[in-house]
């Protein structure tokens, strides 16, 4: 009896044992070397994959793999070195920053990465007709090589966003041997440093990449192979997730994110995103964009009691609950909590209906109507539908005129709209996230607002060289903008990327591009 | 039958031109400014002018139209905004889509006609209604919603067939398997329609003075209905079959947005979405011809078939 009592209990031990280990397995499992990744981008289709011409977010994730930049962002938003060996040194007056290289490396087609390719680079961005980048490294007035690891830029004013700047595309430095021999049809086939080397691309269907051989940190990187497919339709991207079609999937819709979560088999990763969602309201742009400003006389551009009505009678939570499920962050500031320029000192205006039915009446307009352009979409519409209801709880009518999406976009730099809803991806520096919006300069600044007050101290946020004086400057100009409201900011997206649970190795910084250039299998 | 072929080859070549022009207007009067969609995220004015001016959208309309012909005509229409050459990409995309279409029709032909035929001759019979009820069911039930369920069913549940993709006809076995779905998805429709077009013919040619002849002659039912009664049936089949695969080839583009693949029907909405004219006026114009050269055989077919028609 005894024996067998001794017997069984040893057994027991020795399965509880090995389901230990099985499960230990499982879990940690050490990454694998090999296999394809396929990976499915939700938010369009990649354009021209030149980092001078293109202007895609979708873009951005796809040149993670293949095309590193002078700098990188970390899990904490903080811009690190990537191709530069270190953050780079400014003159006493800021007009000379100097960028150290990293040394021994190559491009994925064996030419040496040196000063010589970066300022080649540069002055392409510069200068190649169509170029995207001009504008965003237009404050360089010169570029030059100092030996083969330094490169020394020149400004025409102080410009604290450079650095920034080269954490995006601007930053990404192309193989001089490819640009000179494919001109301005590099994006047929780019040749950058990267873990990953451009392979194919299929119109409308997908990119692939092959591991490099060439890649400096060759030992990190795992996968033979990354292909990203086009997904136009959420659910039957969804579908083919779960399905294993894809092994990565780089949004998902709300309504998909249910069954999802609940597929063992799958897993889901998620970052608040650096960039926010929105009304832009139409207050001085009557000729079109950059045409003059003067006040468009709407009642909502006309009356700044009716503004604070309209934002008073949002309520932000619950909106998230009801529209979104609670997948989103409500927020009334241009800057995320994700970004390290986000200031919890800048007040938001309260949900207040209250409140804002006294402000109706107080703005002397009778039956006020309001104009919201929505881009077409089943989420957009029914983030339209709630604020109409909120609105019409305080007197003001809500008319939605669900509009296409690029038709939208021509109405809003013609304008022809009163309100609009539309947001903006984000990004690192504060400044990309503001001034093209509500400087009267602004590229962007599709409300016409111009307050010559804030375009002080938006210009001198951009020359000014610490972080504590930038933060200043940038939290008076919030509260500025939430005072005049050109835009009103409701919340701050939160990307979730799908991911097979056998894929490990997987990022996703406050940029909310997936980065799958070291991800394996376990 | 020379005369006959110039004669409908003229007419032919006239739509085109027409269509041509149809197109490019057609094409400019799409609401929204095309640099800025083809500027994404970027608006900077600067930009936007760089690219009205890359694909001449700050010329004259005659200029752009002149253009855009010209290069045509070369067997050029142009680069898409990814610097991708229109013309090699609707190359390549065409077969995948006519495999597509082609397929969905043999599943439509295969399913419909012999189910218009037995419920023609089963007439009032139980055969009859459940035809008919399939009919309705093929016909009211869209393409998307079967789409996403057969996703669900068959790849996702039971995984016996991918969700989606596509491989190239060198791998048969891998081919047929992505292409199962999308094909009866995309059939269901038309198959309906045949259906029901193939009974009410059939029912019309049961009730002819040459099918009394034929059964009072003594000739078995098999022969009068296979040899006489089908056979003329197939006269109206034959027309529909023409304009049909032009409506599939339209159709499908729905289909291959839901199985992910890249095809002919998905690049003309994704162009289209995205405001790359160059794309557009492309696919539109590939289109047209092909609606046109359709026709066009159909007709030559139908001649041959009635060749009174050739006479007149």
């Amino acid at each position: 009896m005894i024996g067998t009592r001794r017997r069984v209990a040893l057994l027991g031990a020795i399965s509880l044992l090995l389901t230990l280990a099985v499960a230990a397995s499982a879990s940690a499992g050490p990454a694998k070397n090999g296999g394809t990744l396929v990976i499915g981008l939700t938010a369009g289709e990649p354009d021209v994959l030149d980092p001078t011409l293109a202007r895609t977010f979708s873009g951005r994730e796809v040149f993670l793999t293949f095309c590193e930049k002078l700098y990188d962002l970390n899990a904490k938003a903080q811009i690190v070195p990537q191709l530069a060996s270190a953050l780079p040194t400014l003159s006493k007056d800021k007009l000379t920053v100097t960028i150290p290289l990293r040394k021994g490396i190559r491009f994925n087609d064996g030419t040496p990465f040196n000063a010589a390719a970066v300022v080649k680079t540069l002055q392409r961005d510069q200068t190649l007709k169509g170029s995207t980048r001009a504008s965003e490294i237009s404050p360089i007035d010169s570029v030059s090589a100092s030996g083969t690891s330094k490169v020394v830029i020149h400004l025409k004013a102080p410009y604290s966003p450079l650095t920034a700047q080269f954490a995006d595309r601007a930053g990404m430095i192309m193989s001089p041997a490819q640009l000179d021999k494919l001109g301005d049809k590099f994006g047929t086939n780019p040749v950058c440093v990267g873990p990953f080397n451009f392979d194919n691309r299929v119109a409308g269907d997908s990119i692939t990449l092959v591991k490099s051989s060439f890649y400096y940190g060759k030992k990190d990187v795992h996968l033979d192979k990354i292909v990203f497919k086009v997904e136009n339709d959420a659910a039957a991207a969804a579908a083919a997730l779960k399905a294993g079609d894809l092994q990565a999937l780089d949004g998902i819709d709300s309504t998909q994110l249910p069954g999802i979560r609940a597929d063992k088999a799958l897993r889901v990763i998620k970052q608040t995103s650096l960039g926010y969602q929105g009304i832009t309201l139409n207050l001085g742009n009557k000729n079109g964009l950059l045409k003059g400003y003067s006040n468009v006389g709407t009642p909502i551009a006309a009356n700044e009691n009716l503004r604070k009505a309209f934002e008073m009678a949002i309520d932000r939570k619950t909106m998230n609950k009801v529209v979104f499920g609670g997948t989103v962050l409500p927020g009334c500031t241009p800057l995320s909590p994700s970004s390290v320029w986000y200031d919890p000192s800048v007040k938001c205006t309260p949900y207040n209906p209250t409140q804002a039915k006294k402000l109706v009446q107080a703005s002397g307009v009778s039956n006020p109507t309001v104009h919201l352009m929505v881009p077409t979409g089943t989420v957009a519409l029914r983030q339209a539908q709630f604020m109409q209801a909120e609105e019409q709880a305080v007197g003001i009518k809500v008319v939605i005129d669900s509009t296409d999406f690029v038709t939208a976009l021509s109405k809003a730099d013609a304008g022809t709209y009163d309100t609009f809803q539309i947001g903006w991806s984000g990004r690192v520096d504060p400044d990309g996230n503001i001034f093209q919006f509500v400087n009267t300069l602004g590229s962007q600044n599709d409300s016409g607002y111009t307050n010559p007050r804030l375009d002080l101290i938006l210009n001198n946020a951009r020359k000014a060289a610490t972080q504590k004086a930038r933060q200043t400057l940038y939290r008076a100009a919030q509260k500025i903008i939430l005072a005049d409201r050109p835009l009103i900011y409701l919340y701050h997206p939160v990307t979730r990327a799908g991911l097979s649970a056998k894929l490990t190795g997987v990022r996703m910084y406050p940029d909310t591009l997936t980065r799958v250039a070291f991800a394996a299998y376990k | 039958m020379g005369g006959f072929l110039l004669r409908k080859a003229g007419a032919a070549l006239i739509v085109l031109v027409v269509a041509s022009m149809l197109v490019f207007l057609g094409v400019r009067a799409i609401p929204g400014d095309p640099a800025i969609a083809l500027g994404a995220e970027n608006r900077d004015p600067a930009v936007l002018a760089a690219i009205r001016h890359k694909y001449l959208l700050d010329r004259p309309l005659p200029v752009q139209y002149a253009h855009w012909i010209w290069l045509a005509l070369h067997g050029d229409l142009g680069v898409d905004q990814r610097q991708l050459p229109v013309a090699h990409t609707i190359v390549t995309r065409i077969p995948i889509t006519l495999e597509i279409a082609l397929l969905s029709l043999l599943v439509s032909i295969l399913v419909g006609i012999p189910a218009g035929v037995i419920a023609a001759v089963r007439r009032g019979r139980p055969e009859d209604y459940v035809a008919t009820a399939g009919a309705l069911v093929g016909l009211s039930v869209p393409h998307f919603w079967l789409g996403l369920l057969f996703i669900i069913w068959f790849a996702v549940d039971l995984h016996w067939l991918p969700a989606s993709g596509y491989v190239t006809i060198h791998h048969p076995i891998a081919n047929l398997e992505h292409m199962v779905m999308p094909a009866i998805v995309l059939g269901t429709g038309f198959a309906a329609v045949l259906m029901r077009q193939m009974r009410s013919s059939m029912l019309n040619s049961l009730g002819a003075d040459y099918v009394r002849t034929a059964r009072a002659k003594g000739l078995s039912e098999w022969s009068v209905v296979g040899r006489h009664a089908f056979r003329n049936s197939l006269i109206t089949i034959t027309t529909l079959l023409g304009l049909q695969l032009g409506a599939l080839i339209s159709g499908v583009v729905i289909t291959e947005t839901i199985f992910g693949i890249a095809g002919f029907g998905r690049l003309t909405i994704d162009a289209v979405n995205q405001r790359d004219y160059a794309l557009i006026q492309g696919v539109v114009l590939v289109t047209a011809a092909g609606y046109v050269l359709v026709n066009l055989l159909v007709d030559v077919v139908y001649s041959l078939l009635n060749p009174r028609i050739r006479v007149s």
